[in-house]
């Protein structure tokens, strides 16, 4: 079971980590780290192993200007060299937006960004920050923070909400390291319904656009966790409402979400379930000269599926509700409070399959294939044995091992994803739900 | 008194006046050369760069049947999910079997950082030996606990009665060097305190003498060769081929050392290094503990390297004129091998970066293949370089700048700019800058590659002539991306935020 004392091999950085990968995504955006030089190395590090080949952008990896603290300003305070370096950051990077992120040591030590970045802003220049030291939480903490200063510090307040535009997020670039093809999907989905969208992060979004984001009339959150305290602020700040919901991956969910979409922004019943009708032709159109093989080949699977809070139980409704596989045993390796995974849990409940997988949280790779052992029963010497096969592990690339120890198929798709190379690819909405279908069927018969 | 008698070892800022700043060209550092520093090393502008954690876990996460705790903020180590490939490799490579690396952090909360990560800390420790059964336990501590004063000494000199695993602590803080490669010495200093001790002899219940002497022959013409983490069992091959060629026995130290045959190194008859930088601070621990005489002169990358580094082993063994055979052998192959790339080679600007010894002996490596060298940036500068830098400004040979730092990619986009070269040559995540200005690139190291020895010469060769056959995809990046730099920026002096004091520079 999870240690209480560590967490083996986690499948997240710190907070600076998904500080500087967010901030890194936002167009036009120059991070500007207020920590010892080897912080942006770690972080650019994790990325090149876990971010299917994606590091850097922009400003980013070692490209970003970073304080370099050391042990003179631990003694001294970092307060005198947080102000060079702003100045001279904004002779030499091109930004349009400039974003100090603190870490560990200034926060340790007390640094008053706050002060340093005010004095600055008062010259107006461009220019925000957001405490992200690491001992505060992981990276989806830092993804957090760093949109509360953007909702708090950026975006323009007072401005007229406009009818049919609203802003999503949830999916954390990086850590989601299908985030830019996940946006996209959604974007489209949403665009099919009418409705305007930002997205923040991807090449269609633009600084200009996340100023104006409190025009928006709703925004959507497509997490239970990921940005969700940032989706409170923002309403604090700017009256907008925001609806919670899960990853829509594939149809059955994409279907749901669009239901919900459709409820918060009371949008035409009948128009929503047209599109809703055409869509899910559309997949099953594409769907329909695989349906030989899919039977043939046998291709269906019993399944782990290990994952984050946001693809944990979409992944696995949409093995359980549109691919018609048996996903047994789902894995959830975020930390989190009672409440939060409470709020996870009534995800797997309902499935349309009727199935019942078993949910455990655990943070700890090596301590998976424990879970299973408890959940499947093992051959004891039976002539017939109901074996856990054909099986199929859908989780991160850490969890090959477990895969080969159990003889099974794998796909990565969690972080972290070291072993595929991920550009626009994403598994949100109708289209989403086929590029899981292709990525699946294909590890399945990659011995073919 | 040894520095492995404290808990830490002494940075390299102070044990080796160390540094990381300078702006001029190659012949102005040698003129300077035995001053090193000659201003307070800062700059009023600087870049991310990495800390000693990241080399430093790059080897530990190699020790077979070990787990690497990282007593730290939860991020600190995560690179580790990069170094993890090359476990994997590495493991297959050596053992037949794939193993990923096994790390943790005790993720040190807010509630830590008040009270303390000790208590935690044992926890960890306690729970990773029961769980895990590890031969070793790698206590690895970050800027956190160096920040609020945990005694991670002495925690696990309190746990080792109480658990069966060897507990070594490694000091990693981040802020307290600005030296990376201390993590070299942080790593074998961790060894040399902890894993050095022979296991008890069983004697025979009949002696062996033969068996003796055999053993006392095979020791007697041992080598040990410190393997670099960013080297790969490829590059090993070709060392343990050219050493068995004259007869000699090789054992490779640190990487993928199992915890029980770390003490191995203390038997040998001579231990060499292939990058002095990495290796000096342990290597001299050797020669004054267990007095095993060592060599650290030159890194086996390029033709002449290769050739000085495998006479300065023939001499100590008598084997010159072995070695001379085996070396005109092997020239004469490599140089007739060599030709077709050559005249493609042949007055081609190229750019160098890494560490500083890789980034010079690579420089060489590059010479002898027909490429003029415009610039050179290394990652710090300290005295082993100096014979590298002779090589290099030998008989007159023309200058270019020179560029001391520990990454600072906004002073090389600067010199590339005004230097324009055809090829760069970069450590990980350095060629970003060249490849956005459309520079065919090539990465400096990279465990799945080869780049030592006379092998290293040729496949080296024949990667460069893959990238300049076609740099398309550099080429094509550069027209539709931009780097983050203002105009300004590229007008202005690249050494424009040095700090000077003193008067020099």
């Amino acid at each position: 079971m999870m240690s209480s004392s560590f967490v083996e091999r986690p499948r997240y950085t710190c907070a600076l980590g998904g500080a500087m990968a967010t901030v890194t995504a936002l167009p036009g955006a120059i991070p500007l780290l207020h920590t010892p030089g080897g912080c942006a190395g770690n972080i650019t590090w994790t990325q090149n192993g876990a971010c299917g080949l994606q590091a850097g952008g922009y400003c980013g990896g070692l490209t970003v200007p970073s304080s370099n603290v050391e042990q003179k300003d631990v003694v001294f305070g970092g307060v005198d060299r947080l102000k060079e370096q702003i100045g001279n950051t904004l002779d030499v990077m091109e930004g349009e937006l400039y974003f100090v992120l603190t870490g560990c040591v200034t926060e340790v030590i007390g640094d008053d960004v706050r002060g340093v970045v005010g004095e600055f802003q008062g010259k107006g220049v461009s220019l925000i920050f957001a405490e992200t030291g690491g001992f505060k939480g992981n990276s989806y903490y830092g993804y957090d923070q760093v949109l509360q200063s953007l909702f708090k510090n950026f975006v323009q307040q007072g401005v007229k909400k406009i009818k049919g535009r609203v802003n999503v997020w949830g999916i954390a670039p990086y850590l989601d390291v299908f985030w830019r093809g996940n946006l996209e999907g959604l974007r489209l989905v949403l665009e099919k319904v009418g409705l305007e969208v930002n997205t923040f992060f991807t090449a269609a979004d633009s600084l200009e656009g996340i100023r104006q984001a409190a025009s928006a009339e709703l925004n959507i959150v497509v997490s239970d966790i990921y940005g969700v305290n940032a989706a409170a602020v923002f309403e604090e700040v700017h009256g907008t409402p925001y609806l919670t919901t899960s990853l829509p991956v594939g149809p059955a969910a994409t279907d749901h979400f669009l239901r919900q979409v459709e409820a918060a922004l009371s949008l035409n019943h009948s128009q929503v379930e047209e599109i809703i009708a055409r869509e899910n032709h559309v997949y099953y159109q594409y769907l329909e000269p695989l349906v030989d093989s899919y039977n043939d080949f046998d291709l269906q699977r019993y399944s782990i599926v290990v994952g984050d809070g946001n693809y944990a139980p979409s992944i696995t409704k949409y093995l359980a509700d549109d691919l018609g596989w048996l996903p047994e045993l789902v894995v959830i390796t975020d930390q989190l409070e009672d409440e939060l995974k409470e709020r996870l849990a009534s995800r797997f409940r309902g499935l349309e399959s009727g199935l019942q997988p078993a949910v455990v949280y655990e943070t700890d790779t090596s301590e998976i294939i424990s879970h299973f052992n408890r959940h499947w029963p093992r051959n004891k010497s039976q002539k017939y044995y109901n074996s856990f096969s054909p099986a199929f592990v859908v989780g991160s690339s850490l969890d090959r091992e477990l895969a080969l120890a159990l003889g099974a198929a794998h796909l990565s798709v969690s972080f972290p994803v070291a072993n595929r190379a991920v550009l626009d690819r994403g598994y949100t909405g109708y289209r989403g739900g086929l590029h899981l279908a292709e990525d699946l069927l294909s590890a399945a018969v990659a011995n073919r | 008194m040894s520095y492995f008698d404290g808990k830490v070892p002494p940075i390299r800022e102070d044990r080796l006046k160390a540094c990381i700043t300078y702006g001029g060209t190659i012949c102005g550092l040698k003129k300077k050369a035995g001053g090193c520093c000659f201003n307070d090393g800062e700059r009023g502008f600087t870049q991310g760069s990495i800390c000693l954690l990241l080399p430093g876990i790059a080897i530990l996460n190699s020790i077979p049947d070990s787990v690497v705790l990282l007593h730290g903020a939860i991020g600190c180590g995560s690179c580790a999910h990069s170094q993890n490939a090359n476990v994997r490799s590495g493991n297959v490579q050596r053992g037949g079997k794939v193993k990923d690396a096994l790390w943790m952090s005790t993720a040190l909360n807010e509630n830590d950082v008040i009270n303390g990560g000790e208590t935690k800390l044992e926890e960890a420790i306690r729970e990773a030996d029961r769980r895990y059964r590890p031969a070793s336990i790698i206590v690895v501590a970050g800027c956190v606990p160096g920040i609020i004063g945990d005694d991670v000494d002495g925690v696990a000199a309190k746990l080792q009665p109480q658990v069966n695993a060897k507990i070594l602590p490694v000091h990693c803080e981040g802020f307290k060097t600005k030296i990376w490669a201390t993590a070299y010495d942080a790593v074998y200093h961790a060894l040399g305190r902890n894993l050095l001790e022979e296991p008890e002899e069983i004697l025979p219940i009949i002696p062996d003498e033969i068996a003796d002497l055999k053993e006392k022959y095979y020791l007697e013409r041992t080598v040990n060769i410190m393997n670099v983490s960013s080297m790969g069992r490829v590059d090993e091959l070709e060392l343990d081929r050219l050493l068995r060629s004259l007869g000699l026995e090789v054992n490779f130290f640190p990487n993928f050392v199992h915890p029980e045959d770390i003490y191995k190194v203390t038997r040998a008859a001579l231990s060499i290094s292939t990058c002095p930088t990495h290796d000096d601070y342990f290597l001299k621990y050797l020669e004054e503990k267990f007095g095993i005489p060592y060599i650290a002169r030159h890194m086996p990358i390029g033709i002449n390297n290769t050739s000085s580094w495998i006479r300065d082993v023939a001499a100590f063994f008598g084997l010159e004129q072995q070695a001379e055979e085996l070396i005109a052998n092997e020239v004469a192959e490599l140089e007739e091998a060599l030709g077709e790339f050559k005249k493609v080679f042949q007055g081609k600007k190229v750019y160098v970066s890494a560490g500083e010894m890789r980034a010079l002996a690579n420089s060489s490596l590059l010479t002898e293949l027909g490429f003029e060298v415009m610039g050179i940036r290394a990652f710090h500068h300290d005295e082993f370089a100096e014979v590298e830098y002779e090589k290099l400004t030998e008989g007159g040979a023309k200058d270019y700048p020179l560029n001391i730092a520990n990454a600072q990619p906004f002073e090389e986009v600067n010199l590339l700019k005004r230097t324009k070269p055809d090829l760069f040559i970069g450590h990980w995540h350095s060629n970003t800058t060249a490849a956005k200005l459309g520079i065919a690139c090539h990465v400096a190291y990279n465990t799945g590659l080869s780049y030592i020895g006379y092998q290293g010469v040729y496949e080296m060769a024949r990667r460069l002539y893959r990238y300049l056959k076609n740099p398309a995809f550099n080429k094509k990046i550069s027209k539709n991306i931009r780097l983050p730099y203002t105009e300004k920026w590229y007008e202005s002096d690249p050494f424009k935020y040095i700090k000077t004091l003193g008067g020099e520079e």
